[in-house]
């Protein structure tokens, strides 16, 4: 076999199409690749026009073929750009998802002997397996990429939802470690009082009968029994334990009487006391604590009432709603020690009823009202405020599946709104 | 490996450079049909960093093409960002250009200017070179360090495309190797 022949074997046994053209765009060769997929071969193509057979990529082919011949220089198309310059079928009719051959042709000039480019030299390479997978790589990238906005989305939502039971895991956590410190210091509580009270009534009669002897010796002593009765209530300072100690027992009665009451708030807290559940109206238990917080109310606070008429009954524990009522309106009436107005609103939405309570009072920090809701939490000065009634409320507010709303501007007022369903579904 | 050029050498290369930019330039000038000026060619020695440097403008595209013959190496060309439009009009790309049809464009640009130096430059020291396809390139991921090379020869050149914002530059890089044979290429001409 002859190197010639050996030459045109191999370019038909070559995996890429190979044509070429003259400056006129006739073809002068064009190996099996072009002939198997027209249906002309080598010697029907020759001296056809290649653009007059694919009419439809003329102006492409011919601005490509044209800068090589200017340039003198290689051009190049790729399938990223045009996939499909020749409207050839794909390599894989059977098994493919695509129905045209993805293309890279690369256009070379070819020199004759003196130099100057008489012939281009199309070399078209089907790239269609290596396209597919790259197209395939790509859609899974977008897929991967829309799944990670999902996930992150997801995340934040979780981190947020962490958050929130952080919160509500702490309320917990600290109203369960209140009920057993409110266990734990009843019964000591309970027989300090009354042995504060026995003390007391025992104080009271040892003093008495501490002024009878005074008495029996002023009428019938000597002048020496009275002169060293003298003598020994000064070196005791009898005066002052005689006018002192009625004062320290019932302080420490007072002092107990507080600590008693702080527990029995705790206890409140945590809920060891259950209440009654029924339903009632919520003007009705907003009037009573009124009356009841009527006494640091009067006089310094006027009182708007905007209540709906068909405000439904709600089912609750009333008892403790009205505790919420008494801690909104003392900590209101708190908040305006010079008077003002407080304005009450209640209405229902749905199956929620609304109370709304507004005052004119001196506002809250906004540092303070992220921890308004927190155990202990006081602004109050040591010793008038336990820091427990906000914290309770919400946590009976809470115990009803309601909500406690707060808005406040220092200097122009605070207003909360108490959230309350009418039905909750109780799974106690 | 590179020895440094002689003066000689230098004003040789410089002015085979000049010819054959001179003549790139008026191939492509001929083919877009608008007047072209180029900058007179560069020839510098870099280390990887200073390589590393020109490819920090972010108002370019950057494409890559590497070829092979007598000597190897690559060629880099930074597109100017601003112009695209002009130079795309000129060359028959619908307007406004997409994605795709704007890369088209620019590795077709790439590939005239690459082409048009390389050809000319390699056939007047007759070095026989081939350029394969041009590929977008971006230099932001790689780290002076990771070069295999310590310093490569760059013969630089800037075209401009005369009444509009449109530059580029063209930078041919020799491998280490490749320089030698060039330069023995060279001292064969001076001895001629």
């Amino acid at each position: 076999m002859d190197c010639a022949a050996l030459h045109l074997q191999l370019n038909n046994r070559l995996p890429l199409g190979v044509c070429v053209l003259d400056a006129d765009y006739n073809i002068k060769y064009w190996n099996e690749f072009f002939a198997d997929r027209t249906g002309f071969n080598s010697e029907q193509a020759q001296g056809r026009n290649l653009l007059d057979i694919f009419p439809a990529q003329a102006s492409y082919l011919r601005k490509k073929i044209n800068s090589v011949f200017v340039l003198n220089n290689a051009s190049f198309s790729y399938w990223e750009h045009k996939p499909h310059v020749f409207p050839f079928s794909t390599s894989r009719p059977i098994t493919g998802e695509e129905t045209l051959m993805f293309q890279n042709i690369e256009f070379l000039p070819l020199e004759s002997e003196d130099g100057a480019v008489q012939s281009v030299c199309l070399l078209l390479q089907d790239v269609t397996e290596l396209a597919s997978y790259f197209q395939a790589e790509q859609a899974l990238s977008a897929r991967l990429e829309q799944e990670h906005a999902e996930l992150k989305a997801l995340n934040d939502k979780l981190a947020m939802a962490q958050s929130q039971l952080l919160q509500s895991e702490k309320m917990a956590a600290i109203g369960q470690l209140a009920a057993g410190v409110a266990h734990e210091i009843n019964n000591p509580i309970g027989f300090i009082s009354s042995n504060l009270q026995t003390m007391q009534d025992y104080g009271e009669r040892l003093l008495k009968l501490v002024a009878f002897y005074e008495k029996l010796v002023g009428k019938m002593g000597t002048e020496t029994s009275k002169a060293l009765q003298q003598d020994m209530q000064q070196r005791l300072q009898f005066d002052f334990v005689r006018q002192d100690l009625p004062e320290l027992l019932t302080e420490s009665v007072e002092g107990i009487d507080r600590v008693s009451a702080i527990v029995k708030s705790l206890k409140s807290f945590s809920h060891v006391d259950n209440a009654e559940w029924q339903s009632a109206s919520l003007v009705e238990g907003l009037e009573n604590t009124l009356k009841i917080a009527a006494n640091q109310l009067k006089y310094k606070v006027e009182i708007h009432r905007d209540f709906a008429a068909d405000l439904p009954e709600v089912y609750c524990q009333p008892m403790q709603i009205n505790q919420v009522f008494l801690n909104l309106l003392v900590n209101a009436s708190q908040a305006m020690p010079q008077g003002g107005h407080l304005y009450l609103r209640m209405w229902s939405q749905q199956d929620k009823a609304y109370v709304e309570i507004r005052d004119t009072g001196s506002g809250i920090a906004p540092e303070h009202l992220s921890r308004l809701f927190e155990p202990f939490f006081t602004t109050k000065p040591v010793g008038s405020g336990t820091g427990l009634g906000l914290s309770l409320s919400y946590s009976i507010v809470k115990k009803h599946q309601g909500d406690i709303l707060v808005q406040s501007e220092q200097g122009v007022g605070s207003r909360f709104t108490i959230v309350l369903p009418l039905k909750p579904s109780l799974d106690e | 490996m590179t020895v440094p050029l002689s003066e000689e050498q230098r004003d040789a290369l410089q002015e085979l450079m000049n010819i054959s930019m001179g003549q790139a330039a008026n191939a492509l000038a001929r083919l877009i049909n608008a007047k072209i000026t180029l900058s007179i060619p560069k020839i510098v020695l870099v280390s990887a960093g200073e390589f590393q440097r020109i490819f920090q403008s972010t108002e370019h595209w950057f494409t890559r093409q590497s070829f092979v013959g007598l000597v190897k190496g690559e060629v880099l060309t930074l597109l100017a960002k601003d112009g695209t439009n002009t130079i795309g009009k000129l060359l028959d790309y619908q307007i406004p250009m997409d994605e795709v049809s704007q890369e088209e464009l620019l590795l077709e640009l790439a590939n005239i200017l690459a082409g048009a130096c390389l050809n000319v430059f390699s056939a007047q020291l007759g070095l026989n070179t081939k350029l394969s396809m041009p590929t977008m390139f971006s230099s932001q991921m790689r780290q002076a360090e990771s070069y295999r090379w310590i310093s490569t020869l760059l013969l630089e050149v800037e075209f401009q495309l005369e009444a509009t914002p449109f530059d580029s530059r063209v930078v041919i890089c020799l491998e280490g190797q490749s320089v030698d044979t060039l330069i023995s290429r060279l001292n064969q001409l001076l001895e001629d």
